[in-house]
């Protein structure tokens, strides 16, 4: 089922982009339509269209399936957060997993889904597993959109080399009526609509003979029934989940403190930073430091400008350096993550020092001249 | 190297270095034991007491007549695509076997087929038949070094399997970090690992790593640089901090270096992909990726892309909102806090360090795939780690004009027992400059006040010195300098009010090129602090006496008639251009008086060229100095990198022979050549009292982790006051001086309390650090060879 390795022959006829990236790209126009979040890919093989739909930022949830465990296991790697994924988080969650199975069995790790693709699958299935097929796919899975591509064996005509079918492991493949009929049944069945196009245009002239690859998008007509259906029946789990990776993320707590933690004492660290170096160019004149206003003009370009108040002002009272948190929540990074300074003050408890009626973040200057 | 036949293209299996080049890492194949006959039958010392040590090497463990079997494997028709010719051979796993490891056309099986030629038959998805011929071309001993290659090969993908994240050659473990929020800084616990053939068997290498990664991209950092230094430098500042550096992508998973800033660019701007077609950056991430740039103003990072095989060289270009920075830059190694913090959780004590790697090989007992590819390969490991016995050789007796004392074996450090001792030779300050700014002129007296409090009991005569007030301006301190500086005067003293390189860099450059005087830079700050001002003028008055030509102490230095070498090298990794190698050669019998030069070489250029004339004039000097050439020459060489080893001994070493021929054809002193390595993997630890230790100072290990083709052995030679010690490792590779092991190992022990910065035991022998030193001050500051006048002294201290 390597849709990139059946491609070799038919870029003979010379699509450009290549006929399966034109499927991609096709399935990825239909994610930033639809913006699904839980994207199911059936028949995924290598795994390029996931690798492709990970960076939808819509998505927080991929599966794969697939009847082949090596060719999946191949490139999985290549599904795994990357180490910048782990340094910043992104605001999304996103899990993606795979599992070896068949789309002729039910497993209720397929339920819930927005999307369920198809791509260059249902041609593969024996007679029986096809027969079966509808009844998973639509009538089990039930996502809003489903997507099924095929090759059109009217097109065939116009590929050199192809002697009965464009793969040896093809078990049919179907001209466009016989998939309209199938696909029109099937949507009817389950209460679906669909809609035909496809992809590879014919050449000039012979148009009747349609798209290279078949497509037909399926709209499920009934709303969501919600997952309590579901529960009413637990079900055993038939396929083996071979791969899950889960990315780090904002919405889980221990990454967003994290984040908060470090931008805060960072942030604090710029204004101390700021605070101290102004001290030392004023000396210790006494006069001029009970002038001293904290100038943040020189970095406010990148940090935003900010409304300094009375009670948001820094200041150093013996060996310690107080830095109002009303003054870190207005730095546009803090405010983002936290959202609210309630959030900000719950999320940093116990991990920063703070003042002791826990309005400021304190600094001990003694502590840094240490052994310079 | 000889006897490598593993393809770049099975290493890219699981590793793949950064621009895909590929090295000889662990200098395979360079047998330079054979030549020695005299260590053909042992090359281990006997001195000194008994002492068990455990490693972190594990026994790598394989069935009886285990064998690595590689076929060649033909396809005909001639098949391109690697994938293709993968998935038309794997259609036979029935055939070959499920486990296989496969380049596309080398084949490696654990088991033997049938036949020495198997013809297995596939039909491709077109329809097409192809005839595939697999042959077998080799059956490799479990020691051979392709098998090492393989090994090491097969432990990365089990590294890969236990979901680690590869960065560069190591892998580490992402779901676990540590954040120090302070300096924006996430350290990463990983794992380095090597499998090869050591004395008796082979062995896993593996040691906890730590990756530092920084929270913050490019554009960050940019960002706050702009705000730093303002428009006017930003680019400079910009480009002194990033190039050089290593970044990650936000797209993939691999590492990149800085190598230039393209600020005529910007991600508006197009580039052409490989199928010709134009596109911008800004469009590619888009469609790609699927993200957005946000800043449209940012340069381009360009990266130079090292091909295999050399011959294709291209560059990448990157976005600086798009890549993360890892590592630490010079400017944050110099940040004594940031350091501190770090060293907090990178400096793991000897307890801890070997729980952490039990952890990494539980994970490997525990998961059933790891277990399973390990199996299948016919391979396992030992999860105890190796136990042998190496040796703690005696402390030496330090003398000190006339006084011989010992010091405290756990410490290695003298400090105290030489306080008020007078000096083995002391250089008087007659006339000499002590130059300050208006602020710091209460600091100048502090200092002039307690240099004459410690001086006498050195025995230093010291005289008032010049005192010069000037302004904080480099052309202010460069003016003075100009004007003041003469011949007879000893040093210039010049108090800093902050450690801004340029006028330091400013003040070292006019007085080592163009007025060679020995100079010395004080920052105001460590003189500030009145509790430990006596010891910080103790301090510098030694490190100004020994930039005078002073001597400070000796050890006893039985051989008579040798010159004592030391070689190291500098890179300059800003801007490239540069590198430099120190080279510092004894003078006298007591080793306590050096002839020093260096070699600054462009890019391209080999170092070693200018080596020989160095070696040259040390040879001229010495004899100058004792009437006569030496009769034995150790060269100590340090900063030779993993991989060079060969070039070293193939091409340096000639040319060492070749510069001693030279000076006369009767003329053949001994001659011993000892690469110095700081930078290794083995650890070792003490059993003491149930609990795992450093080991102590003067501790040898020439059994067991050595290589059997080399005659090498690992000192401990410093202490470490937290975290673990990290032993040196010694590779004689040419030696025609008899001496018998034991000797050359304590003559290497006794040369690293000889480095008069510290007085302690320094990790590697004194003409290594002296040759550092001088190598890193030309290559930060100076950028050219200093003034022959100053040769005869350690004015780079």
């Amino acid at each position: 089922m390597d849709k990139n390795f059946q491609e070799e022959f038919t870029q003979i006829v010379k699509f450009e982009p290549p006929l399966y990236k034109q499927r991609y790209q096709f399935v990825k126009d239909l994610v930033e339509k639809y913006k699904p979040k839980k994207v199911a890919d059936l028949g995924c093989a290598d795994c390029s269209l996931l690798w492709m739909l990970k960076f939808c930022s819509c998505i927080e949830v991929l599966a794969g399936l697939d009847i082949c465990a090596n060719v999946m296991k191949e490139k999985m790697h290549t599904l795994s957060p990357l180490p910048v994924d782990y340094l910043q988080p992104s605001e999304r969650s996103l899990t993606v997993t795979l599992h070896h199975g068949s789309v002729a069995h039910k497993d209720p790790c397929m339920l819930g889904f927005d999307l369920v693709t198809c791509i260059e699958l249902i041609e593969h299935l024996e007679e029986s597993e096809l027969k079966k097929f509808p009844e998973v796919v639509f009538g089990f899975m039930a996502p809003s959109i489903v997507v099924i591509s095929t090759p059109n064996s009217e097109f065939n005509s116009l590929l050199p080399r192809v002697m009965l079918y464009r793969h040896p492991d093809h078990k049919f493949e179907w001209t466009q009526a016989q998939f309209q009929s199938w696909a029109l049944e099937t949507a009817r069945c389950y209460d679906y609509s669909v809609e035909f196009t496809g992809v590879g245009h014919p050449p000039t002239g012979m148009e009747k003979v349609g798209f290279c690859t078949q497509i037909g998008v399926f709209v499920r007509k009934y709303p969501q029934t919600g997952e309590s259906v579901q529960s009413e029946k637990p079900m055993e789990a038939v396929y083996k989940t071979v791969f899950k990776a889960v990315y780090p993320s904002l919405k889980d707590e221990k990454y967003l403190q994290n984040a908060v933690i470090n931008e805060v004492i960072f942030t604090a660290q710029i204004i101390k930073h700021r605070l101290m170096s102004k001290r030392e160019e004023y000396g210790d004149d006494p006069e001029k430091k009970s002038k001293f206003q904290p100038s943040m003009d020189s970095f406010s370009d990148y940090f935003g400008k900010l409304v300094v108040e009375k009670n948001m002002e820094p200041f150093v009272s013996g060996n310690e350096v107080h830095i109002p948190l009303t003054t870190i929540f207005s730095f546009p990074k803090v405010n983002r993550l936290c959202g609210t300074f309630e959030k900000l003050c719950k999320l940093i408890a116990g991990k920063v020092t703070l003042s002791s009626d826990g309005s400021a973040v304190m600094f001990n200057i003694e502590h840094d001249n240490e052994e310079n | 190297t000889i006897g490598l036949q593993v393809s770049s293209g099975l290493q890219d299996l699981s590793l793949r270095d950064r621009g895909g080049r590929r090295r000889d890492f662990h200098d395979l194949g360079v047998n330079t034991r054979q030549a020695m006959v005299h260590v053909q039958e042992s090359k281990t010392g006997f001195s000194g007491k008994v002492i068990k040590l455990t490693t972190n090497h594990f026994r790598l463990t394989s069935r009886p007549q285990w064998a690595l079997y590689q076929y060649h494997v033909g396809y005909s028709p001639e098949m391109e695509a690697r994938r293709l010719r993968s998935a038309l051979l794997f259609q036979h796993e029935e055939t070959i076997g499920k486990t296989h490891a496969f380049d596309g056309s080398i084949l490696f099986l654990p088991k033997k087929l049938e036949n020495k030629v198997t013809e297995l038959f596939s039909r491709t998805r077109n329809g097409e038949d192809v005839k595939i011929t697999v042959t077998l071309t080799n059956e490799l001993p479990p020691t051979s070094p392709t098998c090492l290659q393989f090994y090491n090969i097969i432990f990365r993908r089990l590294l890969k399997m236990l979901n680690l994240q590869q960065i560069g050659r190591n892998y580490y473990n992402p779901s676990d970090p540590v954040s120090i929020p302070n300096h924006r800084l996430m350290v990463w616990l990983g794992f380095t690992s090597s499998i090869l053939q050591y004395e008796e068997n082979i062995m896993l290498c593996a040691d906890v790593s730590h990756k530092v990664l920084r929270g913050e991209t490019v554009l960050d950092t940019m960002h706050s640089l702009h705000s730093q230094v303002g428009e006017e430098r930003f680019r400079d500042a910009c480009a002194k901090e990033l190039i050089g550096l290593i970044v990650l992508t936000k797209y993939n998973n691999r590492t990149y270096r800085i190598d230039d800033i393209d600020w005529d660019n910007n991600p508006k701007s197009t580039f052409r992909k490989s199928d010709g077609s134009e596109m911008s950056f800004v469009d590619y991430y888009k469609k790609q990726y699927n993200i957005e740039i946000s800043d449209w103003m940012q340069p381009v990072l360009i990266s130079q892309m090292k091909r295999k095989r050399g011959n294709i060289q291209g560059s990448v270009a990157l976005i600086p909102e798009l890549c993360s920075l890892t590592g630490l830059t010079d400017k944050m190694r110099s940040d004594f806090n940031m350091m501190k913090d770090l060293a907090i959780h990178t400096r793991l004590p000897p307890e801890q360090r070997q729980r952490e790697l039990g952890r990494l090989l539980n994970y490997i007992q525990k998961d059933d795939n790891v277990q399973k590819e390990l199996r299948n390969w016919g391979l396992s490991f030992d999860y105890k780690s190796v136990s042998f016995t190496g040796r703690v050789v005696q402390g030496e007796k330090i003398f000190q004009s006339g006084t011989m004392f010992d010091y405290n074996p756990q410490f290695a450090d003298w400090t105290k027992e030489t306080r008020g001792l007078p000096l083995i030779r002391s250089v008087p300050m007659d006339s000499w400059l002590l130059i300050y700014t208006r602020r710091n002129y209460d600091v100048a007296n502090t200092l002039l006040q307690s240099l004459f409090k410690v001086t006498p009991s050195m025995g230093i005569h010291m005289n008032r010195p010049s005192m010069i007030e000037v302004d904080d301006r480099t052309e202010a301190y460069l003016r003075v300098l100009q004007q003041r500086v003469t011949p007879d005067i000893n040093i210039v003293v010049c108090i800093l009010s902050s450690s801004r390189k340029d006028k330091y860099d400013a003040i070292k450059k006019y007085l080592c090129t163009e007025c060679p005087i020995p100079s010395q830079c004080v920052l105001a700050r460590t003189l500030s602090k009145p509790q430990t001002i006596m010891t910080v003028a103790t301090k510098i008055a030694l490190q100004m006496n020994c930039k005078m030509g002073g001597e400070l102490w000796s050890v006893e230095i039985p051989l008579k008639k040798v010159m004592i070498v030391g070689i190291d090298c500098y890179h300059d990794t800003v801007s490239g251009k540069q590198s430099i190698a120190g080279f510092v050669a004894s003078l006298n019998q007591t080793v306590t008086r050096w002839f020093s030069r260096c070699v600054v070489q462009s890019r391209g250029q080999e170092l070693v060229d200018g080596i020989k004339t160095c070696l040259q004039t040390a040879l001229r000097n010495w004899s100058k100095w004792n009437k006569c050439l030496p009769s034995r020459i150790f060269v100590y060489r340090d900063g030779v990198g993993d991989g060079q080893l060969n070039t070293l001994v193939n091409y340096e070493v000639p040319q060492f022979l070749d510069c001693l021929k030279s000076i006369g054809t009767d003329y053949s002193p001994r001659l011993t050549v000892i690469v110095v390595k700081k930078r290794v993997g083995a650890r070792f630890f003490a059993e003491i009292g149930g609990g795992l230790k450093n080991p102590p100072p003067g501790t040898v290990v020439d059994t067991v982790v050595t290589r059997p083709e080399w005659y090498d052995f690992f000192i401990v030679s410093q202490t470490v006051k937290n975290g673990c010690v990290a032993p040196t490792h010694y590779n004689v590779v040419y030696d025609t001086s008899q001496l018998k092991p034991d000797h050359v190992q304590r003559l290497t022990y006794k040369l690293c309390h000889m480095y008069y910065n510290w007085s302690g035991i320094i990790r590697v022998p004194a003409p290594c650090q002296y040759a550092h030193k001088l190598a890193f001050l030309v290559g930060q500051s100076i950028h050219r060879e200093p003034n022959l006048m100053l040769s005869d002294k350690l004015y780079y201290l």
